[in-house]
């Protein structure tokens, strides 16, 4: 049975960390609205890494179960963002963030 | 209480006298070298060989990294699958941000998904890891490749230009490297508990689901209903605005062609007059 210990907590947050700034990265720069969901879509990833990371450090199931019910919120998010870029789409014929840039007030 | 104080204030003296496992100096210089070649590798106004350069130069500073992570936590080594498959996940996660044909990026998404259900593994979290195939791969992807295939059929400019690069990867870094240093340092206090088997993992979080957190098992399902709605809501193709209609045409408009349907309308062709 191998133990988990500090280091092996470290490294996973670390991965955890890099992939959330990733999707950081892709959601700040990209101005294709699919890429831009799907950059929040590896964020959750991160996210997920680090809760179950943390539970196995803590033994305990909270982490899994946390992340569990992100899997929810993140289909949820998957289908309203994506019907949110269809009707964007439709209405302006480009799925480009730019197109929309009046919104900045 | 001076554990405490310690946990609470990670940069204090104690803590930044080199018992680090990769040094503060060496995550600013990974994550400056990292930010530049991101800046490179980002699509924009730049030939394909200035963004191999970048790719790089990432792949480089993440290779460092890895080194000086291998090293530093030589006392607890990790296997060899936990590296290939956070190799595979950033990598791939790179290039959904970097790759300027959206339905490769999310080709890579889905390598990205499948590298993390194996972390998951490794984790013991295997039913996490089925369920994150199962709907990443399954549900959340496949809906994401048809919006592409509905939208993105062209490759158009958005694709090919990013918004603020620069900016974007020196505040992203920049929380990288804030986040690195806080991650590897050595904790103050380590805790001692017996390892629990994973032989139970799956049933054990069935318990914890349907025992601790019914409530909001429920509530997780409506959330999903009230999605499916509003997703459905603002799917539909709306009826278009109605143009006012002429008195004088207010009446059926058909002709003698039995598979003309009659409307009402002021500006039909199928008008028998017109």
């Amino acid at each position: 049975m191998n133990p988990f210990g500090d280091l092996a907590l470290q490294r996973y947050l670390a991965v955890g960390a890099i992939l959330f700034v990733v999707g950081i990265i892709g959601f700040l720069t990209r101005r294709n609205l699919i890429i831009v969901f799907l950059s929040t879509e590896l964020m959750f990833q991160g996210v997920v890494v680090n809760l179950v990371a943390f539970g196995r450090y803590h033994h305990n199931l909270g982490g899994q179960a946390l992340a569990m019910f992100l899997l929810a919120v993140a289909a949820a998010e998957a289908a309203v963002a994506l019907g949110l870029v269809v009707l964007l789409y439709r209405r302006r014929g480009s799925i480009d963030a730019e197109a929309w840039r009046e919104l900045k007030g | 209480m001076n554990a405490a104080v310690k946990i609470l204030l990670p940069f204090g003296p104690a803590q930044m006298s080199g018992a680090a496992i990769v040094s503060a100096a060496a995550v600013v210089v990974l994550c400056a070298a990292a930010a530049l070649g991101t800046v490179l590798l980002l699509p924009g106004a730049r030939e394909a060989a200035i963004r191999k350069i970048g790719g790089g130069v990432l792949l480089a500073a993440g290779a460092v990294l890895a080194a000086l992570v291998a090293r530093g936590s030589a006392a607890d080594p990790a296997g060899p699958f936990f590296w290939i498959f956070s190799a595979l996940a950033i990598a791939g996660a790179v290039r959904v941000v970097s790759h300027t044909v959206p339905v490769y990026s999310a080709l890579y998404f889905l390598l990205t998904t499948l590298a993390t259900a194996g972390l998951l593994v490794l984790l013991w979290a295997e039913f996490l890891a089925a369920a994150l195939v199962l709907i990443y791969a399954g549900a959340i992807l496949v809906t994401y490749v048809f919006v592409i295939m509905l939208a993105a059929r062209v490759q158009a400019e958005c694709d090919t230009h990013s918004r603020e690069p620069v900016l974007a990867s020196a505040a992203c870094f920049a929380l990288l490297g804030m986040l690195l240093v806080v991650i590897f340092q050595r904790p103050a206090v380590s805790r001692g508990e017996p390892a629990q088997t994973a032989a139970d993992a799956t049933p054990a979080l069935a318990l914890e689901l349907f025992g601790n957190h019914v409530v909001a098992v429920e509530v997780a399902g409506v959330l999903l209903a009230v999605a499916v709605a509003g997703a459905v809501i603002m799917g539909r193709r709306g009826a278009p605005p109605l143009a006012p209609l002429a008195p004088a045409t207010r009446q059926i408009i058909g002709d003698d062609n039995p598979h003309n349907i009659p409307v009402y309308g002021a500006d039909s062709a199928r008008r028998p007059g017109a």
